[in-house]
């Protein structure tokens, strides 16, 4: 069976960036794909680091980050505007 | 003038450790050189690692002093600076607080200030003029109503005795007042745990027992303890809000924390974790233990606090009679390379606690990396000076 191709549309907010880091390293060793980025203006206010992560693993992920104690703000199902192809074209017309 | 280091014998840990762990000044430097970036601000990768290291360092920490949750304890500069968190933070008028006449200044100040400016009454509970040891009961007799705070020293940074915090805890939990605990001259050098001792708060510094830089340091807040906050102001986070964060630990972290100095505490945490704890104290014991040896053989030279090594820490205080300590301290560095901590230690009830007030006592404070050769050498110059007096 071909493995479904990687889609980080799921986001998790947080109120600080020692829970992002923390849920980093939490759902790494269990063995999820998750990459920091800075937390989108129109899902949250705060500054800081939101979590991307394939949004069909939200139960997992929700049930990884409370066995390890990690406060959450928020799971959103959304995809970042900025695709890595988009970025890639930013990059090709400089 | 570059100080030349092979000649020295470091006898003064308890003020500053020296020298560190290699690995502490490798991640610091590593810190400077390839990762930058603000912690917790911005979210480009050199901001994430910069929060990773943050991060590691409060999950080294935590393993340390058994705290389950990292996020209670956040970064000081100092023990200072977290004790002052703690007493101003927890205290209000009309309060009652309890310590002991051996605590350092850093808690006897902010005490003195709220008792003289800010009406809270205070208890010091005398400690041992023999030992400077606390009697737990004394301190369960000195809960009033009103009790709002038991503050004491986890070892005394005067003769390192430690005191009898989990007894202590106990009695602070019964009574439902929360127990704050000075773990400046003991983190790092002592096991400790933060549940089996019944601590609600805990302040460390990183320089010392913990083998990493200074301007770092850090409070543990049990779960359900409320502290006004000292400082306010930029946290990166509920940035759309001009009031404080309440969660931890941005609550009581504001500002760009000291990142060059957490990586090389995360380093030194690190490496406290993989050498065990209990091996350090061994090896201070040791220390103490061949001193205090050495020195009961020597008439004239008085040795203070404890007798008992399993009570002590790897700190000793003495006093040579015919020498003031401030002379004993600048023989021993200008003569033989010996480094020590002369005078009062910015402890001074501990002192009138003692009979050694004003002019102090001479501190070794000995760490992992001194040995028992360096003890002997140091007890051969005290005997040589000893002797010099005897003979005029």
């Amino acid at each position: 069976m071909a493995e479904q191709p990687l889609v980080l549309d799921g986001l998790v907010t947080f109120f600080a960036s020692h829970h992002a880091i923390r849920a980093e390293k939490a759902l790494k060793k269990n063995g999820f794909v998750v990459v920091l980025v800075p937390g989108p203006r129109e899902i949250s206010p705060n500054c800081g680091v939101a979590m991307q992560f394939e949004y069909r693993c939200a139960e997992q992920v929700r049930d990884v980050l409370a066995r390890n104690k990690v406060q959450i703000e928020a799971i959103h199902q959304y995809r970042m505007e900025m695709s890595p192809e988009s970025i890639d074209k930013f990059r090709d017309g400089r | 003038m570059p100080v030349r280091t092979n000649d020295i014998v470091y006898f003064d840990n308890a003020a500053t450790s020296w020298p560190k762990p290699s690995q502490v000044q490798a991640a610091m430097i590593h810190y400077l050189q390839e990762v930058g970036g603000s912690p917790g601000r911005s979210g480009h990768r050199m901001s994430i690692e910069a929060s990773r290291i943050v991060s590691d360092t409060r999950d080294g920490l935590a393993e340390l002093l058994n705290v389950d949750d990292p996020a209670r304890i956040v970064f000081t500069k100092n023990s200072t600076e977290a004790l002052n968190i703690a007493i101003l933070g927890c205290l209000r008028p009309g309060d009652h607080a309890i310590t002991s006449s051996m605590e350092h200044n850093s808690v006897m100040r902010p005490l003195r200030y709220l008792e003289e400016q800010h009406s809270v009454e205070l208890t010091v509970v005398p400690c041992s003029s023999a030992t400077g040891n606390l009697d737990p009961d004394d301190v369960r007799k000195a809960i009033k109503p009103n009790t709002r705070l038991i503050a004491v020293v986890h070892a005394s940074n005067v003769v390192g005795n430690l005191m009898p915090v989990k007894e202590i805890g106990a009695i602070a939990r019964e009574a439902g007042v929360p127990f704050l605990a000075d773990a400046s001259q003991t983190a790092g050098s002592c096991p400790i745990d933060v549940n089996a001792l019944s601590i609600d708060l805990l302040a460390f510094t990183g320089h010392k027992s913990l083998l990493g830089p200074t301007g770092t340091g850090g409070l543990y807040i049990r779960e359900g303890i409320e502290l006004r906050p000292l400082t306010r102001g930029g946290t990166g986070s509920k940035s759309e809000q001009e009031v404080q964060p309440d969660f931890m630990p941005d609550k009581y972290e504001s500002g760009t924390l000291n990142v060059v100095g957490l990586a090389g505490l995360g380093a030194s945490a690190r490496f406290l974790l993989q050498t065990g704890v209990e091996r350090v104290i061994e090896h201070e014991r040791a220390l103490v233990e061949r001193f205090h040896q050495g020195a009961a053989a020597l008439s004239g030279v008085t040795v203070y606090g404890s007798p008992d090594i399993r009570q002590r820490i790897g700190v000793v205080s003495f006093t040579i009679e015919g020498f003031t300590p401030s002379k004993i301290g600048l023989i021993l560095d200008q003569a033989f390379g010996i480094m020590t901590r002369i005078g009062l230690h910015c402890a001074p009830a501990a002192h009138r606690t003692l009979g050694t007030f004003p002019d102090g006592t001479v501190r070794f404070g000995f760490s992992y990396f001194n040995t028992l050769e360096q003890v002997d050498y140091a007890l051969g110059i005290i005997e040589q000076l000893v002797g010099d007096m005897r003979n005029g």
